[in-house]
Formats: structure tokens, C-alpha cells, sequence
């Protein structure tokens, strides 16, 4: 079996964003970028199902800029076989991308897609589930286990309250969690290894698809400063305040 | 007059001069935590721990101080480790904390310098010149707790002195209250001035000894857009060693840190976090953590991993990984953190922070390391540090049962051992954590005939009283 893993290049976790000027975005131009973190879960996941002799061949995918090779070649050091990347200068929204790789789908043929809950930039959560639409598979979102047995795939999601186990009928979407595993680090020889395996480049329309923008941004800001706490004296002072901030 | 007298009179002063919160009663259960240091092995004692918010507030003790032929020890954030904050005279002695005088004063973006009250935590100067895309660039575990003051009163390193230097050389202005309250100033903030003698290289790592530092202007640098953190296997300090020159061609010279880590500490940085996962594969007797910054348009990773690939073909390197993101990053470097704060689990222990010439660093080790070997059985040496500085912390943990007497007793001839072979190789016993109380006897011993009298003279030029934290690093 193939799996398909999409991966998005996202500005680094531990950079903090700032919006740019004119409120038309964040500011983009000399931020550190990596490959969104619950992508490395999903890649991981992968290579774990090959290790266990679950699947034959891991293929990565990512919809971005030319850049995004360096998203796709630290997937190959983590242990993927093979990468697509589908160059757009476009932003990449949630529907535009789930038809790309519904065109990916189509030309691979893999027998599961495993991919990211959400994107930490825009943390739309959307994808997967669009893309599980329109290819009218079974969806397992928000995983904290995967277990593949033949034709199934036992999924263990992370719901509110507690834990749901579902059975899908293959192929088949998961989504990942953070609790899924803790993803390896890319070895030297691994790193050196990546740059000699196939990366293809193609466009959108490749894959029957267009990447144009359905949303418009109209608007971009901070988040309001907290304000800052006051003292209390007693239980007595804060009932009070709670009551006359109409809290309680 | 009595001495109790006395005390009390200042005591009224110094309340007369500060607000109710700005003076602790040394007898006070809140003044505990100005009196013992960071490693808590030593307690010491004063007559009051002073709060001042201003400089003015400092000059006023300063002179109530001299009045009442009290000395002064200046604390920062209390996170030295050579007892230098620490005295023991429950009558005659002050502790004069900075810590609310901690106000960032400007930013000057032309000028990259940031200006700042001695007490500002050297954590907050770092995020204010972040938040205007500069970097401040000090670095060192405890810069969550010390203080700029204190970081220049100790002219303390870490682990960027490789790019950015010693705090000496990022001090562009001080402003000091002098033993007599007059207030010197220096905050120029130019980068070049060859008027005469450099006072304020005088205060930087004076060690609260000449006086009271309250302002500093520091250079700051554009902020790396692009840092690659690599986390490496060796087989020896040598290959270690070697990589490094090889590191500084290959990079252009861009490396900001290059620390490496006996694999023997990886047990403490266990202790200090049981989730501790060096990402190598094998067991390596060197671990290296690597980072380089540069701008944007310099690829980085490039160079690193053309440096990498180029020291694995040299048979430099057995294994590796370089952080594919920042959170990599920081999980390499807690590494390096984690092995400090299991240390400080393991209780009294023996710390060094010896240094030598680059070419002498694994001689240095390879000595220290049969040293401990061959005289002190039981006794397990820990090595690591800014090898890229020629700077390494040689400690040695006592055998698991030793009574802390025990320990406090071997200690001085230990330290003996490990320094006789610094000395030989003509190396220094304190590269960055100064001389304070726990090292004055051997900096002496060490200090030759002109340099004593030399000392002494600066000494009594500033402070010809002897008030200024008298027991640190000047003989009594
Ligand atoms: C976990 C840990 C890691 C460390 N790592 C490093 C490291 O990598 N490199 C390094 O160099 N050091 C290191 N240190 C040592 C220490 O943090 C530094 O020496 C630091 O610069 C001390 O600053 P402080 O504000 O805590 O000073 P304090 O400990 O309060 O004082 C240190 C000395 O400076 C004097 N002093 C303080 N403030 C003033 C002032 N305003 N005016 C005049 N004199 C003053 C004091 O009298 C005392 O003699 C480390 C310490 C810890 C606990």
C-alpha cells in the first residue's frame, strides 16, 4: 500500500508572528519556517506503518512555494520515499488545496492519506475533511492511534470528554493529534541520503485543479493586550467585583 | 558608640531614606534569600538588605553607609557562583540588592545600544531589544534571575561569547555610584573613544569591589534571521576540537555557539529531566551542540550541512542531526540546561570553570580526567562547557554516600589537583564565574608580585575606605 502524506511549510512555532503594517496578513519576510508540527506527527506515523511492514511506499505532497522543497527534504530525511511539490505563489486555502490532492489521490492511488488536524498558521482544520468529501472516503480525524489491519483501519480520536474509537473501511483519511507519537529527528547520513531521493515539481492544473483564491482577507490585527489584573483584599472583595463586573 | 548602637542609627537612616519595602532587617525571615547563594551551600549574614529604586536612593546609602563605616556588598540577581555576594558580618555589612532598579531606559536603533538600570534581568533586555528586531546577544543559563549590573560587575560569558564576546565587550557606557556617593558617569554609548583610561573596563568584572554600578549601555546586533542549531556525535575532545577550526572556514566564521558534552554528563542531564533523548544513535563520547546565524540572504543550512557532510568524509563526526524547526532546536539545548540543574540535584559537588588555549583543551580534559582517576576513587568527573571559548566546567561529583563535611573538606584539594594542571598549561582557574570569596586565596596565590601591587593600588584608588564588598576577591 501507498501512503500520501501532505506536508505545509508554516512559520516556525516558536517565532513570534507579528501582522504586517497594513493589516493585510503577517509579516512573512525574514521568519524562520518549518514544516508545520502535526504534519512531522502525520510524517512519522507513516514511517512507523512502513517500519511495521504496513505500507510499501511514503509519498509526501506539499501545495507552497518554491521553498517548500526544504519542507519536502526534511520529510525525506525523517524517512518518506518520494515528494511532490505543487508550486503556487498563491496563498494555500483549505478547499483549493483538498482539490489538488484529490488530483494527487487520483494519480497515486495510495491506500491512505494521513495529514495534519490543522495548520498552525491559518488553523483552519479543514483540510482533511474536505479532501474525505470529495473523495467520498471514510475520515478518522484528530487521531491519537492508528492500528491498520488488512482492509480497516482502527482509529483512535481524540474527541471532547474523552476518547472515540472508530473502524474505517480502507482507503481512508486520518487526521493526527499531537499525542499520536513524538516524531524522530532527521539523522546526518538521513539528511545527505534526502537530497538524492525524487522530488517531482508540478503545478496545480497538473492535477486538474486551480489554486486561485475563494477567500478575501479583509482584515488583520493582534490580539488585544490582556488587561491587567487587580488585587483583592477577600472572599468578600471578590464576590463583589465578579458581581459588578456581571460575571456572576 | 556601641556597635549595636550604631547598626540601629543606620537602620533609622537608611528607613528614612527608603520606602518601607526598600529595607529588610537582616534578621529578618525575608532577607534569607538575599544571604545564602544560588547553590544554597553557603549562608552568610548582614545588618540589612537594602531595596533602592533610584539612583539617587543608592547614593543616599552609600553616603549613610560611609557615615556609619558600614560595607556594602552589591547584589544582582544573586546567581554567582563563587560566593561573592555572600558575607558574614552580621554588624558591619549591607546587602544593597539593584533588583528594583530594573527600568530599560532607551533604545537606540541607530545606534544598535540599549541603555538600562543596573537591575534590569538580562532576560528582559534580551526580549526588549528582540521586540525591535535586534539581539542582545548574552546568553546563559541563568539569565532568567541575574541582572545586567551583575553580569557586568562579573564580565560574565555564556555560551554566544564566540561571536559577541565576553560582557566586556558589549559595554559601551556605565554609570557608577563611587564609594564616597558621588555618582561617576560614562554612558557614552561610543564605540570608539581613546580619551585616556578606561574607567569602566575597570568596573566590568570589579566584582562589587570599586563600587556600585546603576546604568549600563550595551551594544546590541541585528537580529540572525536564520538560525541552524546542529546536535553532533564525536569520538574525542580532538576530533571535537578539530571540527570546530574546521567549522569556523566552512561557515565563514558565523558559528555563535560551539559547546560540547562528555557523554558521561548525560546521566545528570537525565536527572535534571527524565525525558532527556540526545538525538544520536550510538553512543558517542562527545556530544556537540553547533549553531550558526546569519541574515536571510545567506543560506545557512548550506553551509552547515556542507560543513557536516565534509567533517563525516574526515571521519570527524560519527553520527548527528541538524533541528529541522526551532522547537529541535530548543530541545538540543535543553539538554545542555537539563545537565546543570541535575547537577545542582546531586547536591555539593566540585565546579570549575577552567580555561586554556584551544590547542590545550583535550590535553586539558584527558589530564583532569586521570587525575581524578588516579587520586580520587569513587569520585566521577563531568566535562563539559564553550569549548570554542577553550573554556570547560571539569566538576566531579563525590561518591553517592559522602557526608557533606566530607565533601566541604576534600573540596580545596580537589580543586588543587585540577587547577595545578590548568596552571601548567598556562590556563586560567576562572574563565567566566570570577573570583568572589571561594576563589580570593588561590587568585593571590596565583597573582604575580607587579600585578598584586598593581591591585591594590586601583583598589585604594576607588575605594581607599575598604567599604566595597570587602572579603570578595581582595586579600582582608
Ligand atoms: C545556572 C547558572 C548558569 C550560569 N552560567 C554562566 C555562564 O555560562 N557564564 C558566566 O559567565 N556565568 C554563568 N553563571 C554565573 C552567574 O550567573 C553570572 O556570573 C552572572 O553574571 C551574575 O549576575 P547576578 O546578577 O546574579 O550577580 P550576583 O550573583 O548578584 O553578583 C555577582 C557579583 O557581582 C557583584 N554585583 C552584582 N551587581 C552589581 C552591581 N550592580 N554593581 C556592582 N557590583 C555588582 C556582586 O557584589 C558579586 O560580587 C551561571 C550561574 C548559574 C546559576
Amino acid at each position: 500500500m501507498k501512503v500520501l502524506v501532505p506536508v505545509k511549510r508554516v512559520v516556525d512555532a516558536n517565532v513570534k508572528v507579528r501582522v504586517k503594517g497594513d493589516g493585510s496578513g503577517v509579516e512573512l519576510a525574514n521568519v524562520k519556517m518549518a514544516m508545520n508540527p502535526f504534519d512531522e506527527i502525520a510524517v512519522e506515523e507513516a514511517i512507523r506503518l512502513k517500519d511495521a511492514g504496513k505500507v510499501e511506499e511514503i509519498i509526501v505532497v506539499s501545495i507552497g512555494p518554491a521553498q517548500a522543497q526544504e519542507t519536502l527534504r526534511t520529510a525525506l530525511a525523517m524517512g518518506a520515499d518520494r515528494a511532490i511539490l505543487v508550486k503556487t505563489d498563491e496563498t494555500a486555502e483549505p478547499l483549493g488545496v483538498a482539490k489538488v490532492l484529490k488530483g494527487v489521490v487520483d494519480a497515486e492511488k495510495p491506500g491512505l492519506v494521513i495529514l495534519g488536524k490543522q495548520a498552525i498558521d491559518d488553523d483552519a482544520n479543514q483540510t482533511g475533511q474536505m479532501l474525505a468529501a470529495l473523495l467520498g472516503w471514510a475520515q478518522g480525524t484528530f487521531a491519537s492511534k492508528v492500528e491498520i489491519n488488512g482492509d480497516k483501519a482502527k482509529v483512535t480520536r481524540e474527541v471532547d470528554g474523552g476518547l472515540q474509537t472508530i473502524d474505517l473501511k480502507m482507503p481512508a483519511i486520518v487526521t493526527v493529534d499531537l499525542r499520536l507519537n513524538q516524531p524522530r529527528y532527521a539523522s546526518l547520513p538521513n539528511i545527505m541520503k534526502a537530497k538524492k531521493k525524487p522530488l517531482d515539481e508540478k503545478s496545480a492544473a497538473d492535477f486538474g485543479a486551480d489554486l486561485k483564491p475563494r477567500l478575501k482577507v479583509v482584515k488583520t490585527e493582534e490580539p488585544g493586550g490582556r488587561k491587567a489584573g487587580v488585587k483583592v483584599k477577600d472572599v468578600a472583595e471578590l464576590v463583589s467585583s465578579l458581581k459588578s463586573a456581571g460575571v456572576i | 558608640m556601641s556597635a549595636e548602637q550604631r547598626v540601629a542609627d543606620a537602620l533609622d537612616a537608611f528607613r528614612h531614606s527608603l520606602d518601607n519595602s526598600g529595607v529588610i532587617d537582616g534578621n529578618a525571615p525575608d532577607a534569607v534569600r538575599y544571604l545564602h547563594d544560588w547553590t544554597g551551600d553557603y549562608l552568610g549574614a548582614a545588618c540589612a538588605v537594602l531595596r533602592p529604586k533610584s539612583v539617587d536612593e543608592v547614593q543616599q546609602i552609600v553616603r549613610i553607609c560611609s557615615k556609619y563605616r558600614l560595607a556594602i556588598i552589591p547584589q544582582g540577581g544573586n546567581t554567582g557562583l563563587v560566593s561573592g555576594t555572600v558575607g558574614n558580618d552580621a554588624q558591619g555589612t549591607i546587602v544593597l540588592s539593584l533588583e528594583r532598579l530594573n527600568r530599560i531606559r532607551s533604545i537606540d536603533p541607530t545606534n544598535f545600544t540599549m541603555r538600562a538600570d543596573a537591575g534590569v534581568v538580562l532576560q528582559s533586555m534580551k526580549d526588549a531589544a528582540e521586540n525591535e528586531d535586534m539581539l542582545f546577544p548574552l546568553a546563559l543559563g541563568a539569565q532568567g534571575s541575574c541582572q545586567i549590573g551583575g553580569n557586568v560587575a562579573t564580565n560574565a560569558g555564556g555560551i554566544n561569547v564566540l561571536r559577541y564576546g565576553m560582557t566586556r565587550d558589549l559595554v559601551l557606557g556605565l554609570e557608577a555610584v563611587l564609594p564616597d556617593g558621588s555618582l561617576w558617569q560614562g554612558m557614552t554609548g561610543l564605540r570608539k573613544d581613546n580619551r585616556g583610561y578606561d574607567f569602566k573596563q575597570l568596573l566590568i568584572g570589579s566584582e562589587g569591589s570599586l563600587g556600585i554600578i546603576t546604568g549600563v549601555e550595551v551594544k546590541l546586533f541585528p537580529r540572525p534571521a536564520n538560525v541552524e542549531t546542529a546536535y553532533l556525535g564525536a569520538e574525542s575532545f580532538e576530533s571535537a576540537m578539530r571540527l570546530f577550526g574546521m567549522a569556523r572556514r566552512i561557515c565563514s566564521d558565523l558559528l555563535t555557539a560551539f559547546e560540547v558534552i562528555g557523554s558521561e554528563c548525560i546521566a545528570m542531564a537525565k536527572l535534571g529531566n527524565p525525558d532527556t533523548r540526545p538525538p544520536l544513535e550510538g553512543d558517542w563520547p562527545v556530544h556537540i551542540i553547533m549553531e550558526l546565524g546569519c541574515s536571510a540572504a545567506i543560506d545557512g543550512r548550506v553551509l552547515i550541512e556542507t560543513l557536516l557532510a565534509e567533517a563525516f568524509e574526515a571521519g570527524l563526526l560519527g553520527d548527528g542531526t541538524i533541528a529541522q524547526s526551532r522547537a529541535q532546536a530548543r530541545a538540543f539545548w535543553a539538554i545542555r540546561e537539563d545537565l546543570v540543574e541535575g547537577q545542582a540535584k546531586r547536591g555539593r559537588h566540585v565546579r570549575t570553570d577552567l580555561s586554556v588555549r584551544l590547542s590545550d583543551v583535550p590535553r586539558m580534559i584527558d589530564s583532569c580526567r586521570q587525575a581524578i582517576a588516579s587520586d580520587w576513587p569513587g569520585w566521577q568527573p563531568l566535562a563539559y562547557g564553550h569549548a570554542g571559548d577553550g573554556n570547560i566546567h571539569f566538576n566531579v561529583l563525590p561518591p553517592h554516600d559522602m557526608p557533606t563535611e566530607e565533601i566541604a573538606a576534600a573540596t580545596p584539594r580537589v580543586l588543587a589537583s585540577l587547577y595545578d594542571i590548568v596552571r601548567d598549561l598556562g590556563g586560567s582557574f576562572s574563565a567566566e564565574h570570577g573570583v568572589g570569596r571561594s576563589r580570593r586565596d588561590v587568585y593571590w596565590d596565583w597573582l604575580t608580585p607587579e600585578s598584586r601591587q598593581l591591585m591594590k593600588a586601583i583598589k585604594s584608588a576607588f575605594d581607599p575606605q575598604g567599604m566595597m564588598n570587602p572579603g570578595g576577591l581582595m586579600p582582608d
